[in-house]
């Protein structure tokens, strides 16, 4: 509780840091409100959305697209992950495709993505599915490779004879941890990517809000869109914290 | 507590049994000559010899983690195929399961056998208490001392009720004061339970304190160089002139061939 409280301030101060200087820098260079509006008139454009219903509908989008595209990643590189890490023959044969594909950013794919699936839906799942991939499956091969030998002797001489029950009562939860870890990165850079597939492809969605701001020359509307993202993304991170020190048996 | 447990012990025997390995270039590493050896059902025999000498990996192969080269392993009239639940292990480094708290990792093989969740936990409860922790039956392992560890580690692997127990250097990582406690916590449950134990060991006095036969083996490839039986009643003293004079003998043959790893370290 303490921990959290600890948190939430810290969190705060870095808030007020941040709306100091913005409002610093409005009331000594006074830009033209088009460029920088005062945090002021940025929190009534924020509100104003809100009240319409606007922001909700475009951070919705934006979310969905992102959870559904990291559960089909997940529900692919998962396994495959487990599948590499513990079949080094697999690994070998695979290794060098995932290699090869890992240092293309998924912003890169944009371009295809767009010829493939045109601007809908599957465009953008496409995209972020690219992004949250590799790091869960680099993740999970870690984690399943890394297991300590003696455990997996543990489980053998303590009755797992078979691979699945080995599989479900020692490299399961011992890989655990790690796997996590890769489902949070992934979730992060699923975030990051997300706008950046709406700044170019899109009539929804955080991204769409702020290069739609752009256009129009309204800047409140791109603030209003980059605080949303930021505050998404906190929050995120906070519900895979939670479950992190739920889960993870390693401990802090 | 030794009423409740029937007598499970099984004998064991290895008849020319070897393990070679291929290395990356090719070449073939001998890591166990040909070994013949009779373990009495309920015997305590400890295996010492200089590191590298194959005794870990003997015990690997009794327990059926690696496969052996040639020869073979019979627990009872049953030849050694793979590991099971009736051949116990204990290790070095505990390897206990850390995503689990003490309670179930004692439970683990129980549950393994498809025994009923309430009659395991009592099971469980009942050796946790045979190595005094049963106050810490909820806590996680890294929240214990090595000591403690390896106490749980025990209470694992006796719980299952296997004919046989193998442990590896099982208090090679503790220090010395936790080392004799748990020596003489070791040899009041094995004297109430019987099982076959084979234990392995670099320490001599360890070996003199605990074993009924004490194997000796050789530098590297390891083969069987004496087998002495120690006839001290217990609790054995460290300091009577019997136990010395054991002392004195083993180690007389150990230096020779601490000598014989020391050189072969100096040419490689």
């Amino acid at each position: 509780m303490r921990y959290q409280l600890g948190t939430l301030l810290r969190y705060l101060y870095a808030a007020i840091a941040v709306i100091g200087v913005w409002w610093a820098v409005v009331l000594i260079a006074k830009p033209h409100m088009s460029l920088l509006p005062s945090p002021l008139a940025t929190a009534q454009t924020f509100i104003a959305l809100l009240a319409t219903g606007e922001l909700e509908r475009h951070a919705a989008y934006s979310v969905c697209r992102v959870l559904a595209a990291w559960s089909l990643a997940a529900l692919v590189a998962v396994p495959l992950g487990f599948a590499m890490g513990r079949w080094q023959r697999l690994e070998r044969v695979l290794d060098p495709v995932v290699e090869l594909f890992r240092p293309i950013s998924p912003l890169a794919w944009i371009p295809l993505a767009i010829l493939w699936f045109g601007i809908d839906e599957g465009g953008k799942v496409f995209i972020i599915f690219i992004g949250t991939f590799f790091p869960i499956l680099l993740n999970t091969i870690a984690g399943a490779k890394n297991i300590d030998p003696v455990l997996v002797h543990a489980g053998r001489i303590l009755g797992c004879t078979d691979d699945a029950s080995l599989f479900r009562k020692v490299v399961l939860p011992a890989s655990l941890p790690q796997v996590i870890v890769g489902l949070r990165i992934a979730f992060g850079t699923g975030w990051a990517a997300i706008i950046a597939a709406e700044l170019v492809a899109a009539r929804s969605g955080l991204g769409y809000l702020i290069s739609n701001g752009m256009e129009v020359l309204r800047s409140d509307l791109v603030l209003v869109g980059m605080v949303t993202i930021g505050i998404l993304g906190v929050l995120f991170d906070a519900v895979f914290r939670w479950f992190d020190r739920r889960y993870n048996w390693m401990g802090e | 507590m030794s009423a409740a447990s029937p007598p499970t012990a099984k004998p064991l025997s290895l008849r020319g049994l070897a393990k070679h390995y291929a290395t990356a270039d090719g070449r073939v590493v001998e890591a166990l000559l040909p070994i013949d050896l009779d373990i009495a059902s309920g015997e305590f025999l400890v295996v010492v010899g200089p590191s590298g000498c194959g005794k870990s990996t003997m015990l690997n192969i009794l327990a059926g983690l690696t496969p052996p080269s040639a020869g073979e392993a019979r627990v009872g009239a049953a030849i050694v195929h793979g590991p099971d639940i009736d051949r116990g292990m204990v290790f070095q480094d505990y390897a206990l399961f850390p995503w689990l708290d003490v309670i179930s990792n004692v439970e683990f093989g129980l549950e393994r056998k498809g025994i009923a969740r309430r009659e395991r936990r009592k099971v469980a409860m009942r050796y946790l208490e045979m190595v005094g922790l049963a106050d810490f039956a909820d806590k996680r392992p890294r929240e214990l001392s090595g000591g403690m560890k390896q106490r749980v580690a025990i209470a694992r692997a006796f719980a299952t009720e296997p004919s046989i127990i193998f442990m590896d250097e099982p208090f090679g990582a503790l220090d010395a004061l936790t080392r004799r406690h748990l020596q003489h916590e070791l040899l009041r449950i094995w004297q109430g339970h019987r099982k076959t134990v084979v234990f392995i060991t670099h320490s001599v006095a360890e070996a003199i304190y605990l074993a009924d036969r004490i194997v000796l083996m050789t530098a590297r490839p390891g083969r069987i160089k004496t087998v002495m039986k120690v006839d001290l009643v217990h609790p054995r003293d460290p300091t009577s002139d019997k136990f010395r004079e054991i002392e004195r003998l083993i180690y007389a043959d150990l230096d020779e061939e601490l000598v014989k790893s020391f050189r072969m370290e100096g040419r490689n």
